[in-house]
Protein backbone atom coordinates (compact mmCIF):
# COMPACT_ATOMS: atom_id res chain seq x y z
CA UNK A 1 0.00 0.00 0.00
CA UNK A 2 1.63 3.33 -1.13
CA UNK A 3 1.43 6.27 1.65
CA UNK A 4 -0.81 8.73 1.10
CA UNK A 5 -0.57 11.49 -1.69
CA UNK A 6 -2.03 14.71 -3.38
CA UNK A 7 -3.72 13.75 -6.84
CA UNK A 8 -5.62 16.66 -8.71
CA UNK A 9 -8.34 14.74 -10.79
CA UNK A 10 -10.39 16.20 -13.71
CA UNK A 11 -13.85 15.14 -14.31
CA UNK A 12 -14.90 14.84 -18.44
CA UNK A 13 -18.24 14.95 -20.37
CA UNK A 14 -20.71 11.99 -18.30
CA UNK A 15 -18.68 11.85 -15.38
CA UNK A 16 -18.31 15.93 -14.29
CA UNK A 17 -21.96 15.47 -14.10
CA UNK A 18 -22.38 12.34 -12.40
CA UNK A 19 -19.47 13.76 -10.13
CA UNK A 20 -21.47 17.04 -9.84
CA UNK A 21 -17.49 19.00 -10.08
CA UNK A 22 -15.23 19.07 -12.76
CA UNK A 23 -11.91 19.09 -10.92
CA UNK A 24 -11.19 18.03 -7.35
CA UNK A 25 -7.94 17.66 -5.19
CA UNK A 26 -7.60 14.30 -3.49
CA UNK A 27 -5.47 12.71 -1.08
CA UNK A 28 -4.99 9.15 -1.69
CA UNK A 29 -3.21 6.45 -1.14
CA UNK A 30 -4.37 3.97 -4.43
CA UNK A 31 -1.60 2.89 -6.47
CA UNK A 32 -3.38 3.66 -10.16
CA UNK A 33 -5.98 4.97 -11.92
CA UNK A 34 -8.54 1.85 -11.65
CA UNK A 35 -8.34 2.38 -7.57
CA UNK A 36 -8.40 5.65 -7.63
CA UNK A 37 -11.70 5.86 -9.97
CA UNK A 38 -13.19 3.36 -6.99
CA UNK A 39 -12.38 5.71 -4.30
CA UNK A 40 -13.93 8.52 -5.87
CA UNK A 41 -17.11 6.33 -6.88
CA UNK A 42 -17.19 6.24 -2.94
CA UNK A 43 -17.29 9.80 -3.01
CA UNK A 44 -19.44 10.39 -5.27
CA UNK A 45 -22.62 8.14 -5.02
CA UNK A 46 -23.53 9.37 -8.36
CA UNK A 47 -20.27 8.69 -10.57
CA UNK A 48 -21.68 4.98 -11.41
CA UNK A 49 -19.90 5.39 -15.16
CA UNK A 50 -18.49 2.03 -15.53
CA UNK A 51 -14.39 2.03 -15.43
CA UNK A 52 -13.91 -0.75 -18.09
CA UNK A 53 -15.21 2.21 -20.57
CA UNK A 54 -12.69 5.07 -19.67
CA UNK A 55 -9.85 6.90 -20.82
CA UNK A 56 -7.75 8.21 -18.49
CA UNK A 57 -5.01 10.93 -18.61
CA UNK A 58 -2.51 11.51 -16.73
CA UNK A 59 -0.02 14.70 -16.81
CA UNK A 60 -1.86 15.37 -20.12
CA UNK A 61 -0.93 11.86 -21.74
CA UNK A 62 -3.20 9.34 -22.10
CA UNK A 63 -2.23 5.96 -19.60
CA UNK A 64 -2.94 2.69 -18.74
CA UNK A 65 -5.74 2.25 -15.98
CA UNK A 66 -2.90 0.43 -14.19
CA UNK A 67 -0.53 2.51 -14.81
CA UNK A 68 1.29 3.80 -11.27
CA UNK A 69 0.25 7.53 -9.72
CA UNK A 70 2.77 9.41 -8.32
CA UNK A 71 2.43 12.82 -6.13
CA UNK A 72 0.81 15.91 -7.27
CA UNK A 73 -0.24 13.70 -10.95
CA UNK A 74 -2.89 15.66 -13.34
CA UNK A 75 -5.29 12.95 -13.71
CA UNK A 76 -8.54 13.37 -15.86
CA UNK A 77 -11.03 10.63 -16.45
CA UNK A 78 -12.71 10.92 -19.77
CA UNK A 79 -15.50 8.96 -20.87
CA UNK A 80 -16.39 8.22 -24.60
CA UNK A 81 -18.41 10.56 -26.26
CA UNK A 82 -20.13 10.87 -29.74
CA UNK A 83 -22.27 12.99 -29.94
CA UNK A 84 -22.51 15.37 -32.98
CA UNK B 1 -43.61 21.33 -63.16
CA UNK B 2 -41.44 22.76 -65.16
CA UNK B 3 -41.17 23.70 -68.90
CA UNK B 4 -39.96 25.47 -71.81
CA UNK B 5 -41.65 28.31 -74.15
CA UNK B 6 -41.25 30.01 -77.27
CA UNK B 7 -43.98 32.09 -76.38
CA UNK B 8 -44.44 35.72 -74.10
CA UNK B 9 -45.06 34.73 -70.96
CA UNK B 10 -48.28 35.02 -69.33
CA UNK B 11 -47.84 35.69 -65.37
CA UNK B 12 -51.07 35.53 -64.78
CA UNK B 13 -52.60 33.06 -66.62
CA UNK B 14 -49.45 30.64 -64.67
CA UNK B 15 -50.96 32.14 -61.06
CA UNK B 16 -54.11 30.76 -61.50
CA UNK B 17 -52.52 27.31 -62.06
CA UNK B 18 -51.28 27.31 -58.82
CA UNK B 19 -54.67 28.06 -57.00
CA UNK B 20 -54.64 25.46 -54.50
CA UNK B 21 -57.15 26.07 -50.76
CA UNK B 22 -54.36 24.77 -48.85
CA UNK B 23 -51.74 27.39 -50.06
CA UNK B 24 -51.57 30.67 -48.04
CA UNK B 25 -49.05 31.84 -49.98
CA UNK B 26 -48.03 32.15 -53.88
CA UNK B 27 -44.64 33.83 -54.16
CA UNK B 28 -43.58 34.30 -57.60
CA UNK B 29 -40.15 35.39 -59.35
CA UNK B 30 -39.61 36.83 -62.49
CA UNK B 31 -36.57 36.98 -64.43
CA UNK B 32 -36.12 39.67 -66.64
CA UNK B 33 -34.01 40.46 -69.86
CA UNK B 34 -31.90 43.46 -68.15
CA UNK B 35 -30.32 46.91 -70.38
CA UNK B 36 -26.57 45.26 -69.30
CA UNK B 37 -24.78 42.30 -68.17
CA UNK B 38 -21.01 42.47 -67.18
CA UNK B 39 -20.59 46.25 -67.72
CA UNK B 40 -21.27 45.67 -71.62
CA UNK B 41 -25.02 47.48 -72.81
CA UNK B 42 -27.50 44.80 -74.23
CA UNK B 43 -30.40 45.67 -76.69
CA UNK B 44 -31.88 42.04 -77.18
CA UNK B 45 -31.46 38.72 -76.05
CA UNK B 46 -31.98 35.39 -77.68
CA UNK B 47 -32.46 32.03 -75.71
CA UNK B 48 -31.83 28.11 -76.73
CA UNK B 49 -31.92 25.50 -75.17
CA UNK B 50 -31.26 21.47 -75.55
CA UNK B 51 -35.17 20.59 -74.81
CA UNK B 52 -35.04 17.32 -73.75
CA UNK B 53 -31.71 17.97 -71.84
CA UNK B 54 -33.29 21.39 -70.36
CA UNK B 55 -37.13 19.86 -69.58
CA UNK B 56 -34.87 16.43 -68.08
CA UNK B 57 -32.48 18.94 -65.60
CA UNK B 58 -35.44 21.50 -64.83
CA UNK B 59 -38.10 18.95 -63.38
CA UNK B 60 -35.09 17.63 -61.15
CA UNK B 61 -34.38 20.85 -60.24
CA UNK B 62 -38.14 20.71 -59.61
CA UNK B 63 -38.57 17.97 -57.72
CA UNK B 64 -35.60 18.61 -55.29
CA UNK B 65 -37.09 21.79 -54.52
CA UNK B 66 -40.51 19.98 -53.57
CA UNK B 67 -38.48 17.87 -51.37
CA UNK B 68 -36.78 20.64 -49.82
CA UNK B 69 -39.54 22.35 -49.02
CA UNK B 70 -42.72 19.69 -48.24
CA UNK B 71 -46.14 20.73 -49.45
CA UNK B 72 -44.89 23.34 -51.93
CA UNK B 73 -46.32 23.26 -55.29
CA UNK B 74 -43.65 24.43 -57.55
CA UNK B 75 -44.39 26.08 -61.33
CA UNK B 76 -40.96 27.32 -63.50
CA UNK B 77 -41.21 28.22 -67.30
CA UNK B 78 -38.59 29.09 -68.95
CA UNK B 79 -38.61 30.94 -72.41
CA UNK B 80 -36.76 30.17 -75.65
CA UNK B 81 -36.39 32.76 -78.75
CA UNK B 82 -35.95 36.34 -78.74
CA UNK B 83 -36.80 38.78 -75.85
CA UNK B 84 -36.84 42.46 -75.89
CA UNK B 85 -35.62 44.48 -72.89
CA UNK B 86 -38.28 43.71 -69.68
CA UNK B 87 -39.24 40.49 -71.31
CA UNK B 88 -39.74 37.90 -68.75
CA UNK B 89 -37.17 35.02 -69.37
CA UNK B 90 -37.63 32.99 -66.58
CA UNK B 91 -40.69 32.46 -64.02
CA UNK B 92 -41.06 30.58 -60.85
CA UNK B 93 -43.90 30.49 -58.86
CA UNK B 94 -44.55 28.82 -55.39
CA UNK B 95 -47.84 27.83 -54.20
CA UNK B 96 -46.90 26.89 -50.13
CA UNK B 97 -48.95 26.90 -46.76
CA UNK B 98 -46.54 29.36 -45.39
CA UNK B 99 -44.66 32.48 -46.78
CA UNK B 100 -40.95 31.40 -45.55
CA UNK B 101 -41.23 28.27 -47.41
CA UNK B 102 -42.50 30.15 -50.45
CA UNK B 103 -39.31 32.58 -50.68
CA UNK B 104 -37.01 29.96 -49.46
CA UNK B 105 -38.24 27.91 -52.83
CA UNK B 106 -38.21 30.23 -55.14
CA UNK B 107 -34.75 31.13 -54.16
CA UNK B 108 -33.60 28.24 -54.52
CA UNK B 109 -35.00 27.34 -57.66
CA UNK B 110 -33.61 30.38 -59.09
CA UNK B 111 -29.65 29.57 -58.50
CA UNK B 112 -30.17 26.53 -59.14
CA UNK B 113 -31.47 26.63 -62.42
CA UNK B 114 -28.92 29.41 -63.35
CA UNK B 115 -26.32 27.04 -62.31
CA UNK B 116 -27.58 23.69 -63.59
CA UNK B 117 -29.90 24.24 -66.95
CA UNK B 118 -28.27 23.76 -70.05
CA UNK B 119 -29.98 26.99 -71.45
CA UNK B 120 -27.23 29.80 -74.01
CA UNK B 121 -28.29 32.97 -74.28
CA UNK B 122 -26.77 35.49 -77.37
CA UNK B 123 -26.59 38.58 -76.09
CA UNK B 124 -27.01 42.08 -78.70
CA UNK B 125 -25.41 45.04 -77.78
CA UNK B 126 -25.48 48.38 -78.98
CA UNK B 127 -22.71 47.86 -82.03
CA UNK B 128 -23.90 45.39 -83.56
CA UNK B 129 -21.95 42.34 -82.19
CA UNK B 130 -23.51 39.33 -80.28
CA UNK B 131 -22.45 36.28 -78.04
CA UNK B 132 -23.55 33.55 -77.08
CA UNK B 133 -22.63 33.02 -73.25
CA UNK B 134 -24.17 29.95 -70.31
CA UNK B 135 -26.72 31.10 -67.60
CA UNK B 136 -24.39 29.70 -65.15
CA UNK B 137 -21.48 32.48 -66.42
CA UNK B 138 -22.52 34.74 -63.87
CA UNK B 139 -22.41 32.69 -60.79
CA UNK B 140 -18.95 31.84 -61.60
CA UNK B 141 -17.95 35.28 -63.22
CA UNK B 142 -18.71 36.77 -59.95
CA UNK B 143 -15.72 34.30 -58.14
CA UNK B 144 -13.19 34.44 -60.98
CA UNK B 145 -10.28 36.59 -59.80
CA UNK B 146 -12.55 38.41 -57.61
CA UNK B 147 -11.77 39.26 -53.65
CA UNK B 148 -13.80 36.48 -52.32
CA UNK B 149 -10.46 34.77 -50.89
CA UNK B 150 -7.93 37.67 -50.46
CA UNK B 151 -8.38 38.30 -46.72
CA UNK B 152 -7.38 34.73 -46.29
CA UNK B 153 -4.78 34.06 -48.89
CA UNK B 154 -3.00 37.52 -47.18
CA UNK B 155 -1.91 35.63 -44.48
CA UNK B 156 1.67 34.72 -44.85
CA UNK B 157 1.11 30.96 -44.03
CA UNK B 158 -1.30 30.47 -46.85
CA UNK B 159 -0.44 33.02 -49.41
CA UNK B 160 -1.12 32.29 -53.28
CA UNK B 161 0.12 28.85 -53.22
CA UNK B 162 -1.59 27.60 -50.38
CA UNK B 163 -5.11 29.35 -52.01
CA UNK B 164 -3.90 27.45 -55.31
CA UNK B 165 -4.05 24.27 -52.79
CA UNK B 166 -7.35 24.81 -51.10
CA UNK B 167 -9.14 25.58 -54.46
CA UNK B 168 -7.44 21.96 -55.91
CA UNK B 169 -8.72 19.98 -52.18
CA UNK B 170 -11.48 17.24 -52.36
CA UNK B 171 -13.38 17.08 -48.86
CA UNK B 172 -15.89 14.54 -47.43
CA UNK B 173 -18.04 15.51 -44.79
CA UNK B 174 -20.37 12.71 -43.31
CA UNK B 175 -22.77 14.64 -40.84
CA UNK B 176 -24.39 17.84 -41.52
CA UNK B 177 -25.56 18.25 -38.13
CA UNK B 178 -24.78 20.45 -35.20
CA UNK B 179 -21.22 20.10 -35.61
CA UNK B 180 -20.48 19.18 -39.67
CA UNK B 181 -23.11 23.02 -40.57
CA UNK B 182 -20.66 25.39 -38.66
CA UNK B 183 -17.53 23.13 -40.41
CA UNK B 184 -19.49 23.00 -44.25
CA UNK B 185 -19.55 26.67 -43.68
CA UNK B 186 -16.11 27.85 -43.15
CA UNK B 187 -14.56 25.13 -45.45
CA UNK B 188 -16.34 26.67 -48.21
CA UNK B 189 -16.00 29.94 -46.79
CA UNK B 190 -12.42 28.56 -46.97
CA UNK B 191 -12.77 27.82 -51.23
CA UNK B 192 -12.01 24.33 -51.25
CA UNK B 193 -12.23 23.02 -54.19
CA UNK B 194 -15.33 20.19 -53.77
CA UNK B 195 -17.05 19.08 -51.02
CA UNK B 196 -18.96 15.80 -50.74
CA UNK B 197 -21.42 15.83 -47.80
CA UNK B 198 -23.06 12.95 -46.56
CA UNK B 199 -25.74 12.85 -44.74
CA UNK B 200 -29.78 11.05 -44.61
CA UNK B 201 -31.51 12.98 -42.47
CA UNK B 202 -33.53 15.40 -42.59
CA UNK B 203 -34.39 18.82 -41.10
CA UNK B 204 -36.03 18.97 -37.74
CA UNK B 205 -37.37 21.98 -35.97
CA UNK B 206 -36.05 20.37 -32.25
CA UNK B 207 -32.33 20.32 -34.35
CA UNK B 208 -32.04 24.06 -35.69
CA UNK B 209 -31.02 25.83 -32.55
CA UNK B 210 -27.50 23.97 -33.05
CA UNK B 211 -27.61 22.86 -37.00
CA UNK B 212 -27.03 26.29 -38.35
CA UNK B 213 -27.46 25.94 -42.62
CA UNK B 214 -30.98 25.27 -42.15
CA UNK B 215 -34.17 27.36 -41.28
CA UNK B 216 -37.23 26.20 -40.04
CA UNK B 217 -38.58 27.07 -44.03
CA UNK B 218 -36.70 23.85 -44.37
CA UNK B 219 -38.27 21.31 -41.68
CA UNK B 220 -38.56 17.94 -43.44
CA UNK B 221 -36.14 18.38 -46.42
CA UNK B 222 -33.22 15.79 -46.93
CA UNK B 223 -30.50 17.34 -44.84
CA UNK B 224 -28.13 17.24 -47.98
CA UNK B 225 -30.28 19.14 -50.14
CA UNK B 226 -30.96 22.11 -47.81
CA UNK B 227 -27.06 22.15 -46.86
CA UNK B 228 -26.28 22.20 -50.69
CA UNK B 229 -28.14 25.50 -51.27
CA UNK B 230 -27.23 27.35 -48.81
CA UNK B 231 -23.67 26.41 -49.24
CA UNK B 232 -23.40 27.22 -53.24
CA UNK B 233 -24.82 30.78 -51.96
CA UNK B 234 -22.31 31.55 -49.59
CA UNK B 235 -19.57 30.37 -52.07
CA UNK B 236 -20.16 29.66 -55.87
CA UNK B 237 -16.64 28.94 -56.61
CA UNK B 238 -16.76 25.61 -54.41
CA UNK B 239 -18.28 22.43 -56.26
CA UNK B 240 -20.88 20.59 -53.80
CA UNK B 241 -21.35 17.22 -54.46
CA UNK B 242 -24.35 15.40 -52.01
CA UNK B 243 -25.01 11.61 -50.94
CA UNK B 244 -28.83 11.61 -49.72
CA UNK B 245 -27.77 8.25 -47.41
CA UNK B 246 -26.11 6.82 -44.55
CA UNK B 247 -22.20 5.88 -44.73
CA UNK B 248 -22.27 2.27 -44.45
CA UNK B 249 -20.17 -0.65 -44.46
CA UNK B 250 -20.90 -1.23 -47.52
CA UNK B 251 -20.29 2.59 -49.15
CA UNK B 252 -17.48 3.65 -46.96
CA UNK B 253 -14.58 3.20 -48.57
CA UNK B 254 -16.05 3.98 -52.12
CA UNK B 255 -16.81 7.73 -50.55
CA UNK B 256 -13.37 8.28 -48.76
CA UNK B 257 -11.51 7.62 -51.70
CA UNK B 258 -10.77 10.80 -53.88
CA UNK B 259 -10.77 12.99 -50.67
CA UNK B 260 -7.81 14.94 -49.23
CA UNK B 261 -9.46 14.72 -45.98
CA UNK B 262 -12.00 14.01 -44.20
CA UNK B 263 -14.18 15.23 -40.97
CA UNK B 264 -16.63 13.66 -39.14
CA UNK B 265 -19.93 15.10 -37.82
CA UNK B 266 -21.68 11.83 -37.03
CA UNK B 267 -23.13 11.10 -33.41
CA UNK B 268 -22.44 7.54 -33.14
CA UNK B 269 -19.35 5.25 -32.26
CA UNK B 270 -20.49 2.94 -35.01
CA UNK B 271 -20.09 5.15 -38.07
CA UNK B 272 -16.87 6.93 -35.98
CA UNK B 273 -14.70 3.34 -36.42
CA UNK B 274 -16.34 2.97 -40.36
CA UNK B 275 -15.29 6.06 -41.23
CA UNK B 276 -12.08 5.88 -39.11
CA UNK B 277 -10.80 2.36 -40.60
CA UNK B 278 -11.70 3.46 -44.30
CA UNK B 279 -9.66 6.59 -43.78
CA UNK B 280 -6.77 4.21 -42.15
CA UNK B 281 -7.34 1.72 -44.97
CA UNK B 282 -6.97 4.49 -47.20
CA UNK B 283 -4.49 6.51 -46.10
CA UNK B 284 -6.89 9.69 -45.98
CA UNK B 285 -6.60 12.15 -42.70
CA UNK B 286 -9.34 12.06 -40.59
CA UNK B 287 -10.82 15.22 -38.54
CA UNK B 288 -12.96 13.89 -35.86
CA UNK B 289 -15.34 15.66 -33.08
CA UNK B 290 -17.84 14.90 -30.55
CA UNK B 291 -19.92 16.31 -28.21
CA UNK B 292 -21.82 15.57 -25.18
CA UNK B 293 -24.06 19.05 -23.56
CA UNK B 294 -21.15 21.23 -23.15
CA UNK B 295 -17.91 19.23 -23.65
CA UNK B 296 -16.25 17.55 -26.52
CA UNK B 297 -13.34 16.26 -28.00
CA UNK B 298 -11.29 16.98 -31.05
CA UNK B 299 -9.11 14.58 -32.62
CA UNK B 300 -7.05 14.69 -35.96
CA UNK B 301 -5.85 10.93 -37.10
CA UNK B 302 -3.07 10.26 -39.66
CA UNK B 303 -1.75 6.89 -40.61
CA UNK B 304 1.45 6.92 -38.95
CA UNK B 305 1.20 9.72 -36.12
CA UNK B 306 -0.49 9.41 -32.66
CA UNK B 307 -1.83 6.06 -32.92
CA UNK B 308 -5.37 5.38 -33.93
CA UNK B 309 -8.83 4.74 -33.01
CA UNK B 310 -8.37 1.86 -31.89
CA UNK B 311 -5.38 2.10 -29.94
CA UNK B 312 -7.57 5.18 -27.81
CA UNK B 313 -10.42 1.99 -27.01
CA UNK B 314 -8.38 -0.91 -27.22
CA UNK B 315 -10.11 -3.68 -25.23
CA UNK B 316 -13.41 -1.92 -25.31
CA UNK B 317 -16.40 -3.33 -27.18
CA UNK B 318 -17.42 -0.88 -30.03
CA UNK B 319 -21.11 -1.74 -29.25
CA UNK B 320 -20.49 -0.74 -25.58
CA UNK B 321 -19.03 2.57 -26.36
CA UNK B 322 -21.64 3.35 -28.84
CA UNK B 323 -24.25 2.35 -25.85
CA UNK B 324 -22.16 4.77 -23.52
CA UNK B 325 -21.59 7.65 -25.89
CA UNK B 326 -24.75 8.15 -27.81
CA UNK B 327 -26.90 11.08 -26.86
CA UNK B 328 -28.15 11.44 -30.46
CA UNK B 329 -31.98 12.92 -29.41
CA UNK B 330 -30.18 14.11 -25.95
CA UNK B 331 -29.45 17.65 -24.50
CA UNK B 332 -26.56 19.37 -26.18
CA UNK B 333 -25.48 22.89 -25.60
CA UNK B 334 -25.41 24.70 -29.39
CA UNK B 335 -22.40 26.79 -29.24
CA UNK B 336 -20.48 23.50 -28.04
CA UNK B 337 -21.25 21.67 -31.34
CA UNK B 338 -20.33 25.09 -32.66
CA UNK B 339 -16.91 25.25 -31.55
CA UNK B 340 -16.53 21.83 -32.03
CA UNK B 341 -17.27 21.43 -35.71
CA UNK B 342 -15.21 25.11 -36.23
CA UNK B 343 -12.32 23.60 -34.60
CA UNK B 344 -12.60 20.65 -36.91
CA UNK B 345 -12.92 22.92 -40.19
CA UNK B 346 -9.71 24.68 -38.65
CA UNK B 347 -7.71 21.12 -38.71
CA UNK B 348 -9.01 19.94 -41.71
CA UNK B 349 -7.67 23.52 -43.76
CA UNK B 350 -4.61 23.15 -42.08
CA UNK B 351 -4.49 19.70 -42.57
CA UNK B 352 -4.47 20.92 -46.30
CA UNK B 353 -2.08 23.38 -46.01
CA UNK B 354 0.66 21.23 -44.62
CA UNK B 355 0.13 23.29 -40.89
CA UNK B 356 -1.08 20.25 -38.99
CA UNK B 357 1.61 20.87 -36.50
CA UNK B 358 0.88 17.87 -33.51
CA UNK B 359 -2.72 17.82 -34.39
CA UNK B 360 -2.35 14.54 -35.10
CA UNK B 361 -0.57 13.16 -31.69
CA UNK B 362 -3.40 15.02 -29.25
CA UNK B 363 -6.60 14.62 -27.92
CA UNK B 364 -8.14 18.36 -26.81
CA UNK B 365 -10.72 18.51 -24.60
CA UNK B 366 -12.94 21.39 -24.42
CA UNK B 367 -15.26 22.56 -21.65
CA UNK B 368 -17.63 25.04 -22.58
CA UNK B 369 -19.52 25.23 -19.42
CA UNK B 370 -16.22 26.71 -17.64
CA UNK B 371 -13.93 28.02 -20.34
CA UNK B 372 -11.16 24.78 -20.28
CA UNK B 373 -9.34 23.19 -22.97
CA UNK B 374 -6.46 20.26 -22.00
CA UNK B 375 -4.31 18.89 -24.65
CA UNK B 376 -3.79 15.17 -24.13
CA UNK B 377 -0.70 13.27 -25.62
CA UNK B 378 -1.89 10.67 -27.97
CA UNK B 379 0.65 7.99 -29.27
CA UNK B 380 0.21 4.58 -31.21
CA UNK B 381 0.12 1.41 -29.26
CA UNK B 382 2.60 -1.21 -30.92
CA UNK B 383 0.40 -3.99 -29.60
CA UNK B 384 -2.75 -2.22 -32.00
CA UNK B 385 -4.23 -4.68 -34.00
CA UNK B 386 -5.65 -2.36 -36.37
CA UNK B 387 -3.09 0.17 -37.00
CA UNK B 388 0.60 -2.06 -35.95
CA UNK B 389 -1.38 -3.84 -39.32
CA UNK B 390 -2.36 -1.44 -41.55
CA UNK B 391 -1.61 -2.78 -44.56
CA UNK B 392 -3.57 -6.29 -43.59
CA UNK B 393 -7.05 -3.49 -43.00
CA UNK B 394 -6.56 -2.92 -46.35
CA UNK B 395 -6.64 -6.36 -47.72
CA UNK B 396 -9.77 -7.05 -45.06
CA UNK B 397 -12.95 -6.76 -46.28
CA UNK B 398 -15.11 -3.86 -45.16
CA UNK B 399 -16.96 -5.01 -42.03
CA UNK B 400 -20.74 -5.47 -42.32
CA UNK B 401 -23.75 -4.22 -40.20
CA UNK B 402 -26.43 -6.58 -39.85
CA UNK B 403 -28.98 -4.12 -40.11
CA UNK B 404 -31.36 -6.05 -41.95
CA UNK B 405 -34.47 -6.07 -39.98
CA UNK B 406 -33.05 -4.81 -36.81
CA UNK B 407 -36.24 -2.01 -36.93
CA UNK B 408 -39.77 -3.47 -36.10
CA UNK B 409 -42.97 -1.19 -35.87
CA UNK B 410 -46.07 -2.04 -33.94
CA UNK B 411 -47.34 -4.42 -36.86
CA UNK B 412 -43.73 -6.11 -36.73
CA UNK B 413 -43.56 -6.82 -32.99
CA UNK B 414 -47.27 -8.79 -33.50
CA UNK B 415 -45.64 -10.53 -36.72
CA UNK B 416 -43.18 -11.78 -34.25
CA UNK B 417 -45.67 -13.61 -32.50
CA UNK B 418 -46.60 -14.79 -28.45
CA UNK B 419 -43.93 -15.49 -27.62
CA UNK B 420 -41.96 -12.04 -28.41
CA UNK B 421 -41.04 -9.47 -25.61
CA UNK B 422 -40.91 -5.92 -25.75
CA UNK B 423 -38.45 -4.65 -23.46
CA UNK B 424 -37.62 -0.60 -22.36
CA UNK B 425 -34.78 0.03 -21.53
CA UNK B 426 -34.75 2.53 -18.58
CA UNK B 427 -31.86 5.35 -17.93
CA UNK B 428 -30.98 5.72 -13.68
CA UNK B 429 -34.22 7.44 -12.68
CA UNK B 430 -36.51 6.89 -15.71
CA UNK B 431 -39.70 5.04 -15.13
CA UNK B 432 -40.54 2.50 -17.85
CA UNK B 433 -43.72 4.28 -20.02
CA UNK B 434 -46.92 2.03 -18.46
CA UNK B 435 -47.95 -1.42 -20.02
CA UNK B 436 -43.86 -1.69 -20.66
CA UNK B 437 -41.59 -3.69 -18.37
CA UNK B 438 -38.52 -2.15 -17.81
CA UNK B 439 -34.98 -3.39 -17.31
CA UNK B 440 -31.83 -0.61 -16.90
CA UNK B 441 -29.97 -0.25 -20.12
CA UNK B 442 -26.65 -0.87 -18.00
CA UNK B 443 -27.82 -4.39 -16.96
CA UNK B 444 -25.90 -6.17 -20.07
CA UNK B 445 -26.32 -9.73 -18.36
CA UNK B 446 -30.07 -9.81 -17.76
CA UNK B 447 -30.71 -8.67 -21.48
CA UNK B 448 -28.67 -10.98 -22.64
CA UNK B 449 -30.64 -13.73 -20.45
CA UNK B 450 -33.79 -12.56 -21.85
CA UNK B 451 -32.39 -12.37 -25.31
CA UNK B 452 -32.08 -16.54 -24.78
CA UNK B 453 -35.22 -16.63 -23.70
CA UNK B 454 -37.29 -15.79 -27.66
CA UNK B 455 -37.70 -12.83 -29.62
CA UNK B 456 -36.63 -10.11 -27.89
CA UNK B 457 -37.74 -6.16 -29.35
CA UNK B 458 -35.78 -2.83 -27.32
CA UNK B 459 -37.15 0.05 -26.85
CA UNK B 460 -36.11 3.15 -25.17
CA UNK B 461 -37.07 7.20 -25.44
CA UNK B 462 -35.17 8.25 -28.25
CA UNK B 463 -34.70 4.83 -30.09
CA UNK B 464 -31.31 5.09 -30.31
CA UNK B 465 -29.70 3.56 -27.45
CA UNK B 466 -32.09 0.52 -28.10
CA UNK B 467 -30.52 -0.06 -31.64
CA UNK B 468 -26.97 0.03 -30.65
CA UNK B 469 -27.73 -2.94 -28.01
CA UNK B 470 -29.69 -4.36 -30.33
CA UNK B 471 -26.42 -4.37 -32.92
CA UNK B 472 -24.60 -5.73 -29.87
CA UNK B 473 -26.64 -8.22 -29.10
CA UNK B 474 -27.13 -9.57 -32.61
CA UNK B 475 -22.93 -9.39 -32.76
CA UNK B 476 -22.74 -11.61 -30.46
CA UNK B 477 -24.77 -14.10 -32.04
CA UNK B 478 -28.07 -13.88 -30.96
CA UNK B 479 -30.60 -13.41 -33.69
CA UNK B 480 -34.05 -12.47 -32.79
CA UNK B 481 -32.90 -9.51 -31.58
CA UNK B 482 -34.90 -6.19 -32.99
CA UNK B 483 -35.35 -2.72 -32.02
CA UNK B 484 -38.02 -0.75 -31.63
CA UNK B 485 -38.34 1.84 -35.12
CA UNK B 486 -36.50 4.81 -34.31
CA UNK B 487 -39.29 7.97 -32.95
CA UNK B 488 -39.08 10.65 -36.03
Amino acid sequence: MSSSRQIQVRFFAILREQAGCATVAVETGAPDATALYAELQERFPGLTFPVTLLRVSINENYAELTAPLAPGDRVVFIPPVAGG
Amino acid sequence: MFELTAQPIDGAALSARLRAPEAGALTIFEGRVRNHHLGQPVTQLEYEAFDEMAIREGEAIVGEAESMYPGAQVLCVHRTGTLQVGDVAVWIGVASAHRQAGFAACRHLIEELKLRLPIWKKEHHPDGAAEWVNCSVEATARTAGDDLHSRQSALPEVGAAGQAKLAKARVLLVGVGGLGCPAALYLVGAGIGRLTLVDGGKVERSNLHRQILYTTAETGSPKVLAAAARLRLHNPAVQISIHDGELTAGNARTLVAGHDVVLDGTDNFASRFLIHDACLALGVPLVQAAVHRFEGTLDVFQRGEGGCLHCLWLGRDPAALDTAGNCAGGPVFGPAVGVLGVMQAAEAIKQLLGLGGDAARQTRLVNLLDGSQLSVGRSARPDCPVCARVDRLREMPAPTMTDRGLFVDAAGVRALGASAKVIYLTEPGEQPPAGLPGIAAADLAALRELALQGPLVLACRYGVRSAALARMLRAEGMEAIFAESPKS
